[in-house]
C-alpha cells in the first residue's frame, strides 16, 4: 500500500485526534478535581490556559522557555554524542560491556538530584549546572541502547557482507545503521523526556531564570494557576517535540522493518 | 349496490396495506419522513405567528423537540431496527401484526402531541411508551441470544431510548421541565448512529472499494475508536443531564468531538471517499463531531449558545444519517439498488446547509436564516415522501416479499 506522503502525513497528523480525546477528557477530569478545592489548591484548566495565555501574550514566557529549551538541548546533544559512542564501542566487545553493565547500573540508580548537589558545586548556579544534570541523567539510558544495539548485530549478516565484500560506507548505512538506529532512536527519545524532566528541576533549585525559576517564583507567590501554566508549558512542548518531530522520524527510520 | 363499489375500494385498501406492511421499514420510513415536513412546517408556522402550538408541559419549544425526537427520529430507529436487527442477527423477520400495532401506536401518539393538554400528552405517553415495548421485545431476543451478542449496543440503545422516554412523560405530566429528558434522548440516538453506521459503512465503503477495483485496500470500522467516541458521547450525555451547563460536560463534549474526528481515521480509504454514499455517510460524522465541538465550545465560555451545536446534532448528524439509510436500506430491501439520480446528493446538500443554517441564527442578522434552515429541512423530506410513496404502496417490482434484499 503506497501513499503519497501528504497523504501520509496527513493520516499521521489525523490520527492524533485520539491521543486529543483521551487529553480532553482529562481536563474534564481536572476540571472536576478543581471543583473540590478552592482557587488557591488547584485552579481548573480554564483559568490555567488562560494563564498562560497571558504569560506568553505579554512576552514573559517566551524567554524562559528558549532559556529553559537551550539548556535541555544542550544536555541532551551532549549526552547523545556521548552515549552513544561509548555505548556503541562498548557493545563491539564482549568485555567492555560486562564491565560496563554495572557502572550502568550505578549511574540510572543515582537520583538526578544527587547530581544535582554535585553540579552545584562544581558549576555553581550558571547555565552549568542544569546542563551538566541533564547530561548525567541522559547518558545511561543513551548508553544502554547503544550497548544493546551494537551488541544485538546479527553475526551472520555480518559475514555474509565480508563474503561479498560488501564497500564499508554500503555496510555502515544497510547494514549496521538501520539496526543500530531501531536501537538508539528509542533510547534518544526517552532520554529527551527525562532532559525535559530533569531541566526544570534543575533550574527550580539552582539558577535565577529559565521555567524552573519561573516556576520557584510563582510557588513562593501561591500563584498556583501560574505554577500550573508553566508545567502545561512544559509538557505541551514534550509532547509537541514527540509527537510532531521524533515520533515521525521514528517511524521513516523504522520503515524497512515494516516491509520486511 | 353499495356492496359493489365498496368492494374493489376494499380489496384496494387491503392490497395497499399488504404492500405497506411487507416490511417494517415501509410504513416508519413514511412515518418518519411525513412527520419531518409536517412537524417543522407546524413549528415553522408558530414561529411566523401563523397559529398557535398545541399546550405541553414546558411550552412550545419541547413540543418541537418531543415531535423531532419521539415523532420523527422514533419512528426511524423503528424503521431501522425491525428491518436490520434481523438481517445482521440473521433472526426471522418482526411479525407484521406486531409492526401494524407499533404504527397504531405511533399514529396515536401524534393524535396525542396535536390534541396537547394533559390528556393529550397522556395518550401520547401511553403510546410511545407501548411502541418502545413492543420494539424491545421483538428485537431483544435475537439481539441477546446473536452469535456473541455482537449486536448487543443497539439493545442497550433501544433501553436507553425507553428510559429517557419514560421519565420524559413522568416529568411532563408531573408538571416539571421535561426537555433534559429529551437531550438525554438526542445522546442516545447518536450513539445509536454511531453503532448503526459502523455497520452500515463495512458495506457501503467495501463495496465501493471492490467497484474501484482497489482490491489491496480494506475499510475497516474499528472497534476501539467507537468504543472511545461511544463512552465520550455517553459521558457527555450523563453530564448534561446531571450537571447541565458545566464546565466539565464542555471538556467532554469536546472529547465527544475529537472522538469523532478519531474515528475518521478508518476512513482513510482513498478517493472512493468522494462517491456518493461513503460520503454522505461520512457526512453524518462530520457533522456530529462539529455539533459537539460547538456545545462544548459554548458551555466552556464561546460565544454560540448550546442550541446552535445541538441542531448540528439533530439537523445535520440525525437528519442526514436518516436521510441516507431510507436511501440505502429503504430501496435495498424494497428490491432496488440505491436510487442512482441527483436529487439524492442535492437533498442531502440542503440538510447539511439547513444544519449550518441553524447555527448561524445566532450570529447578527441572522434571524431569517432560520426559515431558510425550516424549508431546507421540509424539500428533502418531502422529496422522500414523494419518491419513496409509490414504491412502498405497491408489491416489490421484483416480485419478493418481505425485507429481502436484492442480493438475498
Amino acid at each position: 500500500m503506497t501513499r503519497l506522503w501528504p497523504g501520509r502525513a496527513l493520516a499521521y497528523l489525523w490520527s492524533g485526534w485520539g491521543a486529543i480525546a483521551s487529553l480532553l477528557l482529562f481536563m474534564a477530569a481536572w476540571e472536576w478535581a478543581s471543583g473540590f478545592h478552592g482557587e488557591l489548591v488547584l485552579p481548573d484548566p480554564r483559568s490555567a490556559l488562560a494563564t498562560l495565555g497571558g504569560l506568553l501574550g505579554s512576552g514573559a514566557a517566551g524567554p524562559e522557555l528558549a532559556i529553559t529549551a537551550r539548556r535541555a538541548l544542550l544536555g541532551f546533544v551532549f549526552a547523545v554524542a556521548v552515549g552513544s559512542t561509548l555505548g556503541l564501542a562498548a557493545g563491539l566487545s564482549m568485555t567492555a560491556s560486562m564491565m560496563s553493565r554495572p557502572i550502568i547500573t550505578v549511574l540510572l540508580g543515582t537520583p538526578p538530584v544527587a547530581w544535582l548537589v554535585l553540579a552545584l558545586l562544581w558549576f555553581g548556579s550558571g547555565d552549568g549546572t542544569p546542563v551538566f544534570t541533564v547530561f548525567v541523567a541522559c547518558v545511561p539510558v543513551i548508553f544502554a541502547g547503544a550497548m544493546q544495539g551494537a551488541r544485538t548485530l546479527d553475526g551472520q549478516l555480518r559475514d555474509m557482507a565480508s563474503v561479498f565484500r560488501l564497500p564499508p560506507a554500503m555496510r555502515l548505512f544497510d547494514l549496521y545503521l538501520p539496526h543500530v538506529v531501531s536501537y538508539l532512536f528509542p533510547a534518544w527519545i526517552s532520554a529527551l523526556g527525562i532532559s525535559w524532566k530533569v531541566v526544570v528541576m534543575a533550574e527550580l533549585l539552582s539558577t535565577s531564570d529559565g521555567v524552573g525559576a519561573a516556576l520557584a517564583v510563582s510557588r513562593s507567590h501561591l500563584d498556583t494557576a501560574a505554577t500550573l501554566a508553566w508545567i502545561v508549558a512544559v509538557v505541551g512542548l514534550l509532547l509537541a517535540v514527540e509527537y510532531l518531530l521524533l515520533e515521525p522520524v521514528k517511524r521513516m527510520v523504522e520503515r524497512w522493518r515494516l516491509t520486511q | 349496490m353499495l356492496k359493489r363499489i365498496s368492494a374493489p375500494i376494499t380489496t384496494q385498501m387491503a392490497a395497499l396495506m399488504a404492500a405497506l406492511f411487507l416490511c417494517g421499514f415501509r410504513p416508519f420510513f413514511l412515518f418518519a419522513a411525513a412527520s419531518a415536513v409536517l412537524a417543522i412546517g407546524a413549528w415553522g408556522g408558530f414561529l411566523l405567528g401563523a397559529w398557535l402550538l398545541p399546550e405541553m408541559a414546558g411550552g412550545p419549544l419541547v413540543w418541537h423537540a418531543h415531535e423531532m425526537v419521539l415523532g420523527f427520529a422514533l419512528a426511524a430507529v423503528v424503521g431501522f431496527v425491525v428491518t436490520a436487527v434481523p438481517e445482521f442477527t440473521g433472526s426471522a423477520g418482526v411479525a407484521s401484526a406486531r409492526v401494524k400495532w407499533m404504527a397504531v401506536a405511533w399514529l396515536a401518539a401524534r393524535v396525542g402531541a396535536l390534541a396537547g393538554g394533559v390528556a393529550g400528552t397522556a395518550l401520547a405517553a401511553v403510546a410511545t411508551l407501548a411502541l418502545l415495548m413492543v420494539l424491545v421485545t421483538a428485537v431483544a431476543p435475537a439481539l441477546w441470544h446473536g452469535a456473541e451478542r455482537r449486536h448487543v449496543s443497539f439493545l442497550w440503545g433501544l433501553l436507553g431510548l425507553l428510559l429517557s422516554t419514560a421519565g420524559f412523560y413522568v416529568e411532563a405530566l408531573g408538571g416539571g421541565d421535561p426537555m433534559r429528558w429529551l437531550h438525554a434522548a438526542i445522546g442516545i440516538l447518536m450513539v445509536l448512529i454511531v453503532i448503526a453506521l459502523s455497520r452500515i459503512s463495512m458495506r457501503i465503503v467495501n463495496g465501493a472499494l471492490e467497484l474501484a477495483g482497489e482490491t489491496g485496500r480494506e475499510y475497516l470500522a474499528r472497534p476501539p475508536r467507537r468504543n472511545l467516541a461511544v463512552f465520550a458521547i455517553t459521558l457527555y450525555t450523563a453530564l448534561e443531564f446531571f450537571l447541565p451547563l458545566h464546565p466539565v460536560a464542555g471538556w467532554v463534549a469536546l472529547a465527544a468531538a475529537a472522538a469523532l474526528f478519531n474515528l475518521l481515521n478508518d476512513w482513510f480509504v482513498g478517493r472512493v471517499l468522494f462517491g456518493r454514499w461513503v460520503f454522505m455517510l461520512q457526512g453524518v460524522y462530520w457533522l456530529m463531531a462539529a455539533g459537539y465541538a460547538l456545545i462544548g465550545w459554548a458551555i466552556l465560555g464561546g460565544g454560540l449558545p448550546p442550541g446552535a451545536g445541538r441542531h448540528l446534532l439533530t439537523i445535520g448528524a440525525l437528519g442526514l444519517a436518516v436521510f441516507v439509510v431510507m436511501n440505502i436500506a429503504g430501496r435495498v430491501h424494497a428490491g432496488l439498488e440505491p436510487d442512482p439520480r441527483p436529487w439524492v446528493p442535492i437533498a442531502a446538500a440542503m440538510l447539511v446547509v439547513a444544519a449550518v443554517a441553524r447555527v448561524f441564527i445566532y450570529l447578527p442578522g441572522g434571524g431569517t436564516a432560520l426559515f431558510g434552515a425550516v424549508l431546507l429541512w421540509v424539500l428533502p423530506f418531502g422529496l422522500v415522501v414523494i419518491r419513496f410513496w409509490p414504491l412502498y404502496s405497491r408489491p416489490r417490482a421484483d416480485g419478493r416479499g418481505g425485507c429481502e434484499g436484492i442480493g438475498d
